[in-house]
């Protein structure tokens, strides 16, 4: 069994909020009544910057993160919804994967010396279609991000962002990837060794 | 608090960014590619290893103006392929805590005056010089790091063995991998692995020996999982003092007493031998015997008694260790002979292992259809018979003659991100020349004094002190003055209360580093430095991989490189003959020059341009191409084509590699009834060595932010320790209060207590114990007593 241990705040990575927000895509901030945070805000919250990998914004449950953030995501009695995973074949690497490599816990609010760092910025922005009625294309990155349903479907998806039509699972067929984002530089491959 | 002051004082400064030159900007955009190295966002991108561990994994680098803003896996570079871990993610931060070190700043009675970098530099040379002339080159000192980038060793090895005379240059991988060097050179005559990380992807069985890669080499943890994945039959076996991460992931988990692993490789020699699983073949035409001294008498711990020889506390402390082997030809049949004494039973008896775990060791070193790969670092090297253990685990590869093939081979990981390029391959370490060349050889002496351009007999053919001999000796006086680079010895030495210094005592130490730490705090001047992508640099990771960056944004206030820094300091002794190149345009010919060493000896480093253009190459180099398995036919240029495998870099073996027989030897400290527990130290995934770096990355320090004491739930409930109480741990040598961790990431055997050195408030190191390895002189931190106190 994966031990996934962490001692944890009474309150994860939500910090109070000034006011409340009614916008339709918003979730209630736990312990504080009545405030909302949009999903975008916590989004950004959880990163150190965009495009970092996410805090566990929970404590732990004593067992394997794929149980829960599967390929589809889940509904967690007494929790709440673990959102699907969107790396690629999360559930079949189950025992074989190790999301601690990259994702960790939040255990305290205290910084050792002050951080005057200030890393990029969220840039949610929409793909840009061919003609009106083209479907758009990737705006993002997609390693690490295979699992499109992931954030584009469910109830954890932001409703900017959620797909019309989930059950059309062939998402590149259509929609596609940009290829400089995920391969900027162009330098030539290393002598004798094979990418793939 | 001292520091603080300190703290307070550098923080005073303002950040004074300068904009991003432009030549920089256009060298960025030239690498990036030909679709321009700036994005949509305006960000320019450029590539970098990773700061932190040996794996060594591509980064893609975001700049906006004139800031690091951003990190992603680098898709191109065949070590991670897009892949890092939480460290990696989050690379930026650690360039931007607020107390980056901005100007020099030299000690003033109780306070720091920040001066300029003309008095700076005068007063090194003036020091430098004047403890020359009075004292001697033994009385000078450089202590650097496996994370001095090529240029930082390089110029550092020049000026003190071309320039000052003295080989007391050290690195601080001589407390991580020095023990893997011997191993490698004792066996190859020739350091460093001979299998890549391609062995991840196409190897069937991984032995892990006292290795907690899931923490410690992540990305390399993640391609063998990988590997698991898509082959079923795939199994890791894990051999432990204490269950980690990665034991989560094993088919097999041994779990041994200290310093038994000794006896557990000759056990499953002894069934590979027994069952007839050797290749005689394989032995007859690549491997010899030898034997080397072997009474414990005559070699000791380095830690007690004249030249170390001690074996108990009561021999009073050693001031010297200087322990030299002597081999002798030995032979398959005395093989036979000693292992006699290794059955499994009685192994079992030594280790706690049952003897079943080693009978099952024995048939997958056995099988030949299997290809298998032992994997160690800290757990093997950091030990008092740590050559012996590196040569055991290469032993159980030459005598089945699974190595130098892809997929079976034994391969050493290591920790820091340069330990192979700067220290092993530019020979950092006090004994040392480039490319495997030593001091204590007249033809080397004479080739790197033609390369150096230095007067024959310039090098002084007597070695250095090593690291544990450097600190005692200037704790002693006898080293005047001492310089430290990258590296935060006064938490990162053994038995730190025989280091405890306070200024003014006579001896002057100056500490390079980007942030203040426990050594700034006992420096007399005090360096700020240029990090990672502040600078340009090149990184040799743990297969043999050179990976070159360029900057990308200007460092903070008046922060430099550390090559730069000794650069002038020798200009101002008037050794600027040894760095005769423009002040704006040296990187590249320093390289050019250091390459020169490395070609025709199996040793070729790649060509700076090539190094501009690709995500590294695994050398030797011939003609362009790299090599992934060294001394294999069709792999390695200097083999030729039917000779299978040819170990040609051990002239001194007949060009065959040395299978060593090594015995079981008892740890230097066994725990008692006074001191009940053993106590290992280590890391954790989120923290780089002691946490200067990761601990003012936010996400890092959120994640994991004090040093614990980690302890198995029934000593705990024994003691009545709840989790996260605090705990008094306490040696023979010092103690040290901290909160317990039960039931967390990893989890000792009864007996047995962990602690994570990376808490410069919470130091393991006063408690362990300054025992070193026989002949690497790496100190052991995995293996001493304690005892456990509630408060
Ligand atoms: S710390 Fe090591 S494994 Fe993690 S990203 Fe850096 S090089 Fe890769």
């Amino acid at each position: 069994m994966r031990r996934v241990t962490g001692r944890i705040l009474p309150i994860i990575a939500l910090a109070a909020l000034s006011g409340t927000c009614t916008s339709p895509d918003t979730v209630a901030v736990p312990g504080h009544e009545g405030a909302r945070k949009s999903s975008a805000e916590i989004r950004a919250e959880r990163r150190a910057y965009d495009g970092a990998p996410p805090v566990i914004p929970h404590r732990g449950f004593g067992a394997d993160c794929v149980n829960c953030h599967n390929d589809r995501g889940r509904s967690v009695s007494g929790v709440g919804y673990a959102p699907a995973s969107p790396h690629e074949g999360t559930r079949s690497a189950g025992g074989t994967i190790r999301c601690m490599q990259c994702h960790v816990f939040r255990t305290t609010d205290a910084e050792f010396v002050a951080s005057e760092f200030d890393g990029v910025a969220q840039a949610l922005t929409s793909g840009d279609r061919a003609t009106a009625g083209a479907p758009p294309r990737i705006p993002h990155r997609v390693v690490m991000r295979e699992n499109c349903l992931a954030c584009h479907d469910g109830p954890g998806a932001r409703e900017a962002i959620r797909t019309t039509h989930p059950e059309r699972t062939r998402c590149r067929q259509c929609h596609l990837p940009i290829e400089k984002l995920d391969r900027f530089t162009t330098v030539t491959d290393p002598v004798g060794m094979d990418l793939e | 608090m001292k520091r603080r002051r300190f703290l307070h004082t550098v923080g005073a400064g303002t950040a004074g960014l300068a904009a991003f030159s432009c030549s920089d900007r256009e060298r960025a955009e030239r690498l990036a590619g030909s679709d321009a190295g700036i994005d949509e966002a305006g960000l320019t991108w450029s590539k970098a290893p990773c700061r932190y561990c040996g794996t060594g994994c591509g980064v893609e680098v975001g700049v906006k103006d004139g800031r690091v803003v951003t990190v992603r896996g680098d898709v191109k570079s065949p070590v991670n392929r897009g892949l890092l871990c939480v460290k990696g993610y989050h690379l930026p931060g650690m360039l931007y805590g607020e107390d980056r070190l901005r100007y020099p700043m030299l000690r003033d009675g109780d306070n720091w005056k920040r001066i300029s970098w003309d008095e700076a530099l005068d007063l090194i040379a003036r020091k430098y010089r004047e403890a020359l002339d009075e004292s001697g080159p033994d009385a000078v000192a450089i202590y650097g790091s496996g994370q001095w980038t090529v240029f930082d060793g390089y110029a550092a090895s020049k000026w003190f063995r071309a320039g000052m005379q003295s080989n007391n240059v050290e690195p601080n991988a001589r407390l991580c991998m020095a023990s893997a060097v011997t191993g490698f050179m004792t066996q190859f005559q020739s350091d460093e692995p001979m299998g890549c990380y391609e062995d991840f992807e196409v190897g069937d069985d991984f032995i892990l020996w006292g290795n907690n890669m899931a923490e410690m080499h992540p990305v390399l943890f993640s391609r063998i999982l990988a590997n698991k994945r898509n082959n079923p039959g795939v199994r890791i076996v894990d051999i432990g003092t204490r269950r980690t991460p990665t034991t989560d992931y094993a088919d097999m988990y041994l779990e041994f007493v200290p310093g038994s692993d000794l006896a557990i490789a000759n056990g499953i020699l002894h069934c590979l031998v027994r069952d007839g699983k050797i290749s005689e073949p394989f032995i007859r035409e690549n491997v010899v015997f030898k034997r080397g001294i072997e009474d414990i008498e005559r070699i000791g711990f380095g830690s007690w008694g004249e030249d170390g020889l001690g074996l108990e506390p009561g021999d009073g402390p050693a001031e010297h260790y200087r322990f030299k082997d002597q081999g002798r030809d030995a032979s398959l049949t005395e093989l036979e002979d000693f292992l006699a004494d290794y059955t499994p039973a009685k192994v079992s008896d030594i280790s706690g292992v049952p003897a079943a775990q080693i009978e099952t060791l024995g048939r997958i070193y056995g099988d030949p259809g299997r290809g298998t790969v032992s994997l160690w670092c800290m757990g093997v090297n950091q030990h008092t018979r740590g050559t012996w253990m590196n040569n055991l685990i290469t032993d159980l590869h030459l005598i089945t003659g699974k190595i130098s093939r892809p997929g079976s081979n034994p391969f050493s990981l290591t920790g820091q991100p340069s330990a192979c390029g700067t220290v092993r391959e530019v020979g950092t370490l006090a004994h040392r020349l480039p490319a495997d060349m030593v001091v204590t050889n007249a033809d080397h002496r004479a080739k790197a004094e033609e390369i150096w351009n230095v007067p024959p007999g310039t090098i002084n053919p007597k070695p250095g002190l090593h690291t544990m001999d450097m600190f005692r000796a200037f704790m002693r006086g006898d080293v005047k003055v001492l310089w430290t680079q990258t590296t935060n010895p006064w938490v990162s030495i053994p038995n730190l209360n025989r280091i405890r210094r306070e200024p003014g005592d006579g001896r002057f130490l100056i500490v390079s580093d980007i942030y203040p730490t426990p050594s700034t705090e006992v420096a007399d001047l005090v360096l700020p430095c240029a990090a990672w992508v502040e600078r340009e640099g090149v990184f040799g990771n743990s297969e043999r991989r050179t990976q070159h960056w360029h900057k990308a944004v200007d460092p903070p206030g008046e922060a430099t490189e550390d090559a730069w820094q000794i650069i002038q300091v020798a200009k101002r002794m008037g050794m600027e003959h040894l760095f005769p190149w423009p002040e704006d345009y040296w990187h590249k010919p320093m390289y050019e020059e250091y390459r020169s060493f490395t070609l025709g000896l199996g040793k070729d480093v790649a060509s700076y341009e090539q190094l501009e253009q690709t995500r590294g190459l695994l050398w030797p180099v011939v003609d362009g191409v790299e090599t992934r398995y060294r001394y294999a036919a069709g792999h390695d240029p200097y083999v030729k084509k039917d000779r299978g495998v040819h170990f040609y870099k051990a002239k001194g073996y007949g060009e065959k590699a040395a299978f060593w027989i090594r015995p079981y030897h008892r740890p230097a400290e066994i725990p008692d009834e006074e001191y009940p527990f053993w106590l290992c130290t280590g890391r954790v995934l989120e923290h780089w060595h002691t946490g200067s770096m990761t601990r003012r990355v936010k996400q890092l320090h959120q994640a994991v932010s004090e040093g614990y004491v980690e302890m198995n739930r029934v000593d705990a409930r024994r003691l009545g320790i709840g989790a996260g109480q605090i705990v008094l741990v306490a040696s023979r040598r010092g103690e040290l209060e901290l909160p317990a961790s039960v039931g967390g990431r990893g989890e000792p055997p009864p007996g047995s207590v962990f602690i994570p050195f990376f808490d410069e408030a919470r130091l393991p190191n006063l408690l362990t114990l300054d025992a070193m390895d026989n002949i690497s002189k790496e100190p052991d931190y995995k293996k001493c007593a304690v005892r456990i106190e509630r408060t």
